[in-house]
């Protein structure tokens, strides 16, 4: 019998069945027990019901007799279907349409009344209606609004005549009917409804509640993901969105604060015609009055918080700003303080054409410092603001984030601090950070003397101090102080800089090399060298790398490059630690940037010959504003290692610059002081149509006049590579280096917000994650964005002019 | 022993009769016991036979002999909430003022009992009218919810003396502890996990059943109420239907003798008068919604259970009198309606429907189903299957009606599904002399059907067979016969060419 004694392989919905019919059906008597391979499908029903009675029967029937047997069906409950009176119930007929019928979704909305009128009701009906004519539908009506305006509550009679437009007597009659069945109905309502759910659950398990809502959404996965992909492409968007809102809200107020800076400075400069001030002589005592007050002299530190208020009261003008500024400034009494007596001094000591190039200066520091805290992203002083505006300011002085990649260290007070609030200090500090001499690894070079310092986020600065012996340094190989360097004796070497006879110093202590090495050989002259690799130096190396356009932005100096500003005439601040790679990148950009320029220059040469010749002042200050920036160690660094590797022909004019000691070239910070031989150094290189590099510096001094408006909303101290890096184009750098894109829409803002600016400012955010610009995309940015500088150059330079002769 | 003693839970024997008129007297349980005007009934449900069939019986019916107290032990389950198939709890006791009358009441009554209910209530002797039977049964639903509650934590049941039965009648016991220790009703065991059961035991308050899937009930939320049916009668159109379960309509309406629906909008209302005054107001002469498929008089109507609640509702609500595992716990807008009607001169008559999710996560193209009893037993329910099957293929997909199925499903899908298969089996023609020969998948494919379906049709007509290293299918004689017989009696098909519908893509909606 069991011919099967092997085991049927199971059933395969893919294999194909083949058909046995009728007579050629094989002998099947021996398979009949293979169907226990193929497992017994489960019929879908419930255990229980399965084995009912009547369906087992009219199941077994149907295998049996393999049709329905009138007596096996499965009795159910009858139904009659003899209702006679349908035809008077229903009345009418309805043809079918010819068309399948399409309903409408809001058809089914009609007005009727939900309840229906019972017999019990036509017995009332009849008895108004001996009084009154009242139809079945309007007594609908009026049951219907009754029952729906009351919940567990009935509407009182009051609340019925309110809601029933009918006549009292029978609003009286319904009502009082109403109330009647409404009490004697053992139902909630007198329209039958279903039982609805209560919010606490305690309907839970009521049979009688039907069609609860349900609470959560029913979703299929692949819905799920869908909802979850859209709906954070929609949160990006409004994020987005409301950072356009925010940059278009602080540009508005930035442009109204220019304005109302510009209507100051000429109310000064109005007020100082009538007092017949024109050696600023008033305006220094007024000065030195408030000084004593607060210390705070000029008008220059005006900002925003105060400009409104300011130009209401106009009479009351100075005695008002300085005490509007008591308390918000403790933080930039740090930056200007120590500029005042310099600026005075200088007043006074040179007079040739007193009321331009001090006055100047000055205004450029107030225009630098104007939008110092409010416009900077990341602004390096913990200031302690008091102006609401500020502190309401989102993006305001508290908007430092984080940079992914970076390492920061803790800020270490006694270096942050010594932007010194008073002379004492200054002094102490300048104890403190010495300047020895200095050579790099890469470029193998000696840069002069230099200080090092520790940076936010524990980079290393080196700050650059320019002496006459610069020249003589340049010389030195590094080489000849490698025997040296080793000495760890420290010969202050700094106090030969100290900031008040540092001009008269610089005539005087000429050193020859001779001297010099022999000085550094008998370890009387520190020579500092950086170790390859030492840890601190890697870490701001690898930042630097990896972001240039971050180093700019996090690596701002700040207080302690207004404290450089200050203290080191013709300083030339140099970074150390320059990793070879970062150096071909930025060699690489300089190039690039260098051949931008000689391109622009064909182009603004004749505009730019004219305004010089129309307007000297304007040129005189745009070149002081480029020195009255603040040196930022970074660019500076940038603009410092291509003056010595920069493969063109400018390099020796450059040189020659130097060594003629106007320093007025890369990375050079013209003090205050000089800015008079600048002045005259920029007439004799504007008269001598120049080779290359006297013309980059003479257009990066145009850049600036360009951007000097642009300029005033970013601080001096905290940014804008571009002012210090001469050799560069001021845009061309905010993008290669990748400021932030305010900073970069701020610089390239002149007078009022342009789509440029912004399309410049999308550019930058973009370039932000590509740290290395190619060519084409830089150059084509740049060439939109000069556009606009350029034409608005002139404005620029003729609002600098009022503002040169006002202050 | 008085019918005083009998309470819930009781078995005995009761008078019933069968589809060829013969007396029987199968085991029954005691659901419920009321007191009409000084007579009682007894609401029975027969043990082995379907719930559809249980009732209000006289104690005339009842054989008193036989009787089988409920046991204590057999109870507990129930007590812990476990989904008892019965109540079991006798708190209601019978009150002791119910005297027994006559017990050889004449078997006629139970003849009129089983026919129109109000004829009936005038024949019967000392006939109440409507009013007070209302009125008494008024208390009937407060009385059973306070009692469903008690039922959880209630005590003991005061044991009857008679101590026997559990010996006497052991199968009666297991048979019952059986039913009690199945709390998970495995319905469903394609989607269910067991964590749900495990929550309905957990702690006597079942949860509230899942929101996804049909509208098909878990009955691990039967209680006493849901396992009576609550309404007499339903007027609808021509016809007055008996419901055969439980239906949560308003619970004031459930006294009523006759519940009167309108016809096309189905909308209900407590009295003739209120459905004449209705129908001054409803001017459907159809289901409100697009129809889809029209062939003769039978034409399909779509309708969107959110877009048309207050239809889709109550389509459910009377669907629910006749699907056991039904239920309206939550709202119909994941579901479509398809609605069948047939038309004449007074308008689109609704035939059957059946539901479907808009979106299933488990192949169901069907969620409940349902031909009204008028129209049993015609063809229609084979019908609404057929245009099921339709849909899918239209949609391109395989489907398979939502589990559990009812006793009727069963044999109606089965019986579609023999007929639809055999219909290919018979149809396909060797080619070149070569046994003709098909895949399940095939089968699958022409016919929309879900594979496992397939499989189990071809299992039950004993198709397949293992022949020689591999599996073939096998046409018998009597097979091939039967088939054609009964396809010469389904005359009514689905004409593909009259069906326009598009399937909606759902998912895309957002919402159903």
């Amino acid at each position: 019998m069991s011919k099967l004694s092997f085991r049927a392989r199971a059933l395969d919905a893919a294999k194909p069945l083949p058909i046995y019919r009728g007579k050629d059906m094989p002998d099947l008597n021996d398979c009949v027990s293979i169907n226990r391979a193929v497992p017994q499908m489960p019929t879908g029903m419930e255990k229980e019901e399965e084995s009912e009675h009547h369906l087992q029967r009219a199941i077994s029937a149907q295998q049996v007799f393999r049709e329905k047997k009138e007596s096996m069906v499965i009795p159910v409950p009858e139904a009659e279907s003899n209702v006679n009176y349908y035809n008077r119930l229903y009345k009418g007929e309805f043809k079918q349409p010819k068309q399948f019928i399409h309903i409408q979704p809001f058809n089914l909305d009609n007005e009727q009344p939900d309840y229906d009128m019972d017999s019990e009701d036509e017995t009332l009906l009849n008895r108004l209606n001996r009084k009154m004519e009242i139809k079945p539908l309007q007594f609908e009506i009026m049951i219907d609004r009754l029952e729906k305006a009351s919940s567990n509550q009935l509407v009182t009679l009051q609340e019925a005549k309110l809601l029933l437009n009918e006549d009292d007597y029978l609003i009286k009659a319904v009502y009082d009917y109403w109330v009647r069945k409404r009490k004697n109905c053992r139902g909630p309502s007198l329209i039958p409804q279903i039982k609805q759910e209560k919010r606490d659950g305690s309907t839970n398990n009521d049979p009688y509640v039907a069609f609860r809502r349900r609470t959560e959404k029913m979703q299929t996965r692949k819905n799920r993901k869908n909802d979850e992909a859209s709906y954070e492409k929609m949160l990006k968007l409004r994020r987005e969105f409301s950072r356009a809102i925010t940059i278009l809200e602080m540009i508005k107020r930035r442009e109204k604060t220019k304005r109302e800076l510009l209507h100051l400075t000429l109310e000064v400069v109005e007020k100082r015609y009538h007092l017949g001030d024109y050696g600023g002589e008033i305006l220094n005592e007024v000065k030195i009055n408030r000084s004593e007050k607060d210390l705070y002299a000029t008008p220059a530190t005006l900002h925003n918080g105060n400009h409104h208020k300011v130009q209401e009261c106009k009479t009351k003008h100075p005695h008002h700003l300085s005490l509007k500024e008591e308390a918000s400034d403790v933080v930039r009494q740090k930056k200007k303080y120590p500029k005042k007596p310099k600026a005075e001094a200088l007043i006074t000591s040179q007079q040739p054409t007193p009321e331009t190039l001090p006055v100047i200066n000055k205004s450029d520091i107030k225009q630098y410092d104007f939008h110092s805290s409010d416009e900077d992203e990341f602004p390096q002083v913990p200031s302690p603001v008091s102006e609401p505006e500020e502190e309401n300011d989102p993006d305001g002085p508290c908007a430092f984030r984080r940079r992914a990649g970076c390492q920061y260290y803790a800020p270490r007070l006694d270096q942050a601090n010594h932007s010194c609030e008073n002379a004492e200090l200054a002094e102490l500090d300048k104890l403190r950070y010495r300047h020895c001499l200095t050579t790099l690894t890469v470029p193998r070079r000696c840069i002069g003397f230099a200080r090092r310092r520790i940076g936010r986020g524990g980079r290393v600065i080196m700050d650059r101090i320019s002496t006459e012996h610069d020249p003589v340094l340049e010389q030195i190989d590094p080489e000849m102080l490698n025997s040296f360097s080793s000495s760890s004796q420290t010969i202050d070497f700094s106090s030969n800089f100290s900031r008040t006879n540092a001009s008269s110093k610089h005539c005087e202590n000429r050193l020859s090399l001779s001297e010099i090495l022999s000085n550094i050989r008998s370890c009387r002259l520190q020579c500092f060298q950086p170790r390859l690799l030492n840890l601190q130096d890697s870490d701001s190396e690898e930042c630097t790398s990896r972001k240039p356009g971050q180093t700019v932005n996090n690596k701002r100096v700040s207080a302690a490059s207004v404290a450089l500003l200050n203290t080191s005439k013709n300083g030339i601040s140099v970074t150390g630690g320059i990793t070879e790679e970062q150096f071909q990148t930025h060699q690489q950009q300089l190039v690039q940037m260098q051949r931008q320029q000689l391109a622009q220059l064909q182009q603004k040469q004749q505009s730019q010959h004219s305004s010089q010749q129309t307007h000297p002042k304007a040129q005189g200050s745009s070149t002081s504003d480029c020195m009255s920036k603040t040196l930022d160690s970074a660019s500076a660094h940038f603009a410092a290692s291509a003056v010595v590797s920069a493969p063109v022909p400018s390099r020796s004019e450059v040189a020659k610059e130097q060594n003629t000691g106007h320093n007025n070239i890369n990375g050079v910070v013209q003090p205050s002081g000089t800015s008079k031989t600048l002045y005259s150094t920029n007439m004799a290189l504007s008269s001598s149509p120049g080779i290359s590099a006297v013309q980059l510096v003479r257009t990066v001094g145009h850049t600036t006049t360009n951007h000097l408006i642009p300029a005033l909303c970013t601080s001096s101290p905290q940014t804008l590579p571009m002012n210090n890096s001469c050799l560069t184009n001021a845009v061309h750098l905010n993008n290669v280096s990748v400021v932030s894109p305010v900073n970069v829409h701020i610089n390239t803002r002149t007078s009022a917000p342009s789509p440029t600016a912004l399309k410049l400012a999308t550019v930058a955010a973009s370039m932000d994650r590509v740290p290395k610009v190619t060519p084409s995309s830089a150059i084509s940015s740049i060439a939109r964005e000069n556009h606009e500088p350029e034409r608005l150059g002139l404005n620029g330079i003729a609002e600098t002019t009022v503002a040169m002769e006002v202050t | 022993m008085g019918e005083g003693e009998i309470i819930e839970g009781c078995r005995l024997p009761v008078l019933r009769r069968n589809q060829d008129n013969e007396d029987e007297w199968p085991l029954a349980e005691i659901l419920s016991v009321k007191d009409i005007s000084g007579r009682k009934l007894f609401y029975v449900h027969y043990i082995d036979f379907n719930k559809r069939l249980d009732e209000w019986v006289t104690h005339e019916r009842l054989d008193l002999k036989k009787i089988q107290f409920p046991k204590k032990e057999a109870k507990t389950p129930t007590k812990n909430g476990l989904p008892g198939s019965r109540p079991g709890s006798p708190e209601r006791e019978v009150p002791a003022s119910a005297q027994a009358s006559g017990k050889t009441l004449p078997i006629p009554v139970q003849i009129t009992l089983r026919f129109n209910l109000p004829k009936e209530r005038e024949a019967i002797p000392g006939g109440e009218p409507d009013q007070p039977l209302s009125s008494s049964s008024c208390l009937q639903p407060n009385h059973r919810s306070t009692k469903r509650k008690v039922e959880v934590v209630s005590p003991a049941t005061p044991v009857p003396s008679e101590t026997a039965p559990a010996s006497v009648f052991p199968q009666n016991g297991s048979a019952r502890r059986a039913v009690a220790a199945q709390p998970g009703r495995k319905r469903k065991s394609n989607c269910l996990g067991t964590d749900e059961d495990s929550q309905d035991s957990s702690d006597g308050i079942p949860s509230a059943p899942r929101m996804t899937g049909s509208l098909v009930s878990d009955r691990s939320h039967d209680d006493i109420v849901t396992r009576m049916k609550n309404i007499e009668c339903i007027e609808l159109g021509r016809h007055r239907l008996k419901p055969w379960y439980f239906s949560p309509y308003p619970q004031e309406l459930t006294t009523l003798p006759v519940l009167y629906l309108c016809e096309f909008c189905l909308k209900y209302g407590r009295s003739l008068k209120c459905l004449q005054r209705h129908l001054t107001k409803c001017d459907l002469r159809h289901p409100p919604g697009n129809e889809i498929y029209r062939k003769g008089t039978i034409s399909f109507f779509e309708i969107d259970g959110r877009k048309n609640k207050s239809y889709s509702q109550n389509l459910c609500l009377l669907a629910k009198c006749f699907l056991d595992h039904k239920t309206l716990y939550y709202d119909t807008d994941p579901f479509l309606f398809y609605v069948m009607t047939e038309y004449d001169c007074k308008g689109f008559h609704i035939v059957g429907y059946f539901s479907k999710e808009k979106e299933s996560t488990e192949d169901y193209n069907v969620a409940c189903i349902l031909t009204l009893p008028p129209y049993q037993r015609r063809g229609y329910g084979k019908l609404l299957i057929e245009f099921s099957y339709e849909l899918s293929k239209v949609e391109g997909k395989t489907g398979t009606p939502e589990k559990p199925l009812s006793d009727l499903g069963l044999l109606s899908y089965r019986s579609y599904w023999s007929q639809t298969i055999l219909e290919i089996l018979m149809g396909l023609k060797s080619e070149s002399g070569e046994r003709p020969q098909i895949t399940i998948n095939e089968i699958s494919e022409i016919t929309s059907i879900k594979k496992e379906d397939v499989i189990s049709t071809l299992q039950y007509l004993n198709l397949i067979n293992y022949y020689k290293g591999q599996y073939i299918l096998t046409l018998s004689e009597d097979i091939v016969d039967g088939h054609e017989r009964a396809m010469l009696k389904r005359l009514l098909r689905i004409d593909s060419k009259c069906l326009h519908f598009t399937p909606k893509d759902w998912s895309k909606r957002g919402k159903w």
